[in-house]
């Protein structure tokens, strides 16, 4: 029977990407009780969405929500625009937009792989992976003119096409990723040391995931076969060679390799789409304001990602509701805690992937 | 992990990844604006369009209807919305260079909101002065 000492695991640490903050009761370093406290990057932006900017500017102020998943924000709000006023995208800017999303998950992805590898200790993996995200970087450089930002969706359709240049300047950097992504995914499968860290370290069994709502990668990596992608039909995903990744175990390490194995299928959708772009406009006029309400839900690298929409017929919109999948994960993060070592904390928090600024707005 | 060591070995004698400072970006990078005034109507449809405010018109005190144009770059986000917005193509052109870097002496924001309210004080007399305008136009049709 130990003294308990009451350990925050602060708002600033190095092992964060973003502020959070746990408040730890431990007892000879296994953790006892957590209190959870987020909202330090909140920046109201869906008052400013209701008050100062029209609905033709809002997909760029949304985008900004997020650094890593921003086109997912900009996408989702022009997916209920386009819901609720009824305009039908052509088929050529659903494939650009396609290319795009794909792209933007393999860098999130990448980040995540990396920043866990960091924390686990190896930092030679860390250098190497953020390496090989370079490629993916300067492939979304040249597509849509920047490497984060990408202004590239709007109401109606895109902004950019793909020209003959941009295709051959595309189509070695991503068969030069796929080879060393899978010399890394033979790295995260035989290394030693990873193995002894990660394997049985935060395990989600899969009645924890459907009991608390899991969603995304952390999702799929304990079984659960749940992805946005399939279960609504606004992109065609399954005629482009996608295919669902699924592990059993549940714990940092499937996590891990669920990521890895996605970004390989994104390479796979992204080729196809590519090689088969049907012709037409990349954008459709859109004229009038917005009445009524949407709905959508859409897969940010993250997980699932919702957005509500009311517009009463004037330029500015009525309401605007962002529900982010980080917000969603929370409750499983805080029930791991639980009975762990206090040295496994920076691990498990990074393999969820937590984007705070999405969760706080 | 004997992979990996012979893969940092190699990286010892191998050059670095990094680019060197003042490498110029990629075709089609999404870089300043530039303004042309021969081909410009002063519509101010691009005032209404941009995101986050970085083009404002001020108004001459005579009441004429050539406008005065200001562009800030370090509030524009590069989105390319006013060049699409324009009805005259060549007069807003999208350039494929960064915008050159703010300096101290500049003092980049201060002069922003002294054109602000510029904006708003011209716009009142110039309205006041085109009013004068229209009604001495009516007495002289009278």
């Amino acid at each position: 029977m130990g003294k308990k000492f009451v350990v925050p695991f602060g708002s600033q640490h190095v092992a964060l990407p973003e502020p959070i903050r746990f408040v730890f009761t431990t007892e000879n370093e296994i953790i006892r009780n957590v209190a959870v406290d987020f909202g330090y990057v909140h920046r109201g932006i869906e008052k400013a969405c209701m008050s100062k900017f029209k609905y033709t500017q809002v997909p760029y102020v949304v985008a900004r929500v997020c650094g890593l998943c921003s086109i997912s924000h900009a996408s989702g709000y022009c997916l209920a625009i386009e819901t609720l006023m009824d305009i039908e995208v052509p088929k050529r800017a659903v494939y650009l937009r396609i290319i795009a999303h794909e792209l933007d998950r393999i860098h999130s992805h990448l980040f995540a792989v990396s920043h866990l590898c960091e924390v686990a200790g190896y930092e030679n993996l860390f250098m190497r992976v953020m390496r090989d995200r370079e490629l993916v970087m300067e492939c979304l450089e040249i597509f849509t003119g920047n490497r984060v930002q990408y202004d590239f969706v709007t109401i109606g359709g895109v902004n950019r096409d793909l020209t003959k240049e941009v295709y051959e300047e595309l189509k070695p950097r991503l068969e030069e990723l796929e080879k060393r992504l899978l010399q890394l995914k033979e790295i995260f499968e035989k290394d030693y040391t990873l193995q002894m860290r990660w394997k049985g370290a935060g395990v989600i069994t899969k009645e924890m995931a459907q009991k608390y709502n899991a969603v995304g990668p952390i999702a799929r990596a304990s079984g659960l076969a749940t992805d946005c992608r399939v279960e609504f039909g606004y992109f065609p995903y399954e005629e482009l060679g996608y295919r669902m990744v699924l592990y059993h175990e549940g714990d940092i390490w499937a996590r891990n390799m669920v990521r890895v194995d996605e970004s390989l299928v994104s390479i796979e959708v992204v080729k196809n789409a590519m090689d088969n772009l049907p012709k037409g406009e990349i954008n459709v006029r859109v004229r009038g304001n917005p009445n009524g309400e949407a709905l959508v839900r859409w897969e940010a690298p993250r997980g699932e990602l919702l957005y509500y929409v009311k517009g009463n017929g004037k330029p500015v919109l009525e309401r605007l509701r962002i529900k982010t999948p980080t917000f969603s994960v929370i409750p499983v993060m805080k029930e791991l805690y639980y009975n762990q070592p206090y040295a496994l904390v920076p691990d498990i928090t990074i393999s969820f992937d937590p984007c705070l600024s999405c969760t706080a707005r | 992990m004997l992979k990996m060591f012979f893969y940092s070995l190699k990286n010892l004698f191998s050059p670095p990844a990094t680019l060197e400072k003042g490498t110029p970006p990629p075709k089609n990078y999404r870089g300043t604006i530039l303004y042309f005034e021969e081909t410009c109507i002063y519509c101010k449809k691009c005032e209404m369009v941009c995101p986050p405010g970085a083009i404002i018109f001020t108004y001459p005190e005579d009441g004429s209807k050539k406008l005065k144009f200001h562009y800030n770059p370090y509030l524009c986000i590069y989105c390319g919305e006013c060049v699409r917005a324009c009805p005259k193509p060549g007069t807003l052109v999208q350039a494929e260079t960064p915008s050159p870097p703010a300096t101290a002496d500049q003092k980049p924001n201060d002069q922003w909101f002294e054109i602000e309210k510029l904006a708003v004080e011209s716009k009142k007399k110039w309205q006041e002065a085109r009013k004068r305008m229209r009604e001495q136009k009516n007495k002289n049709q009278q």
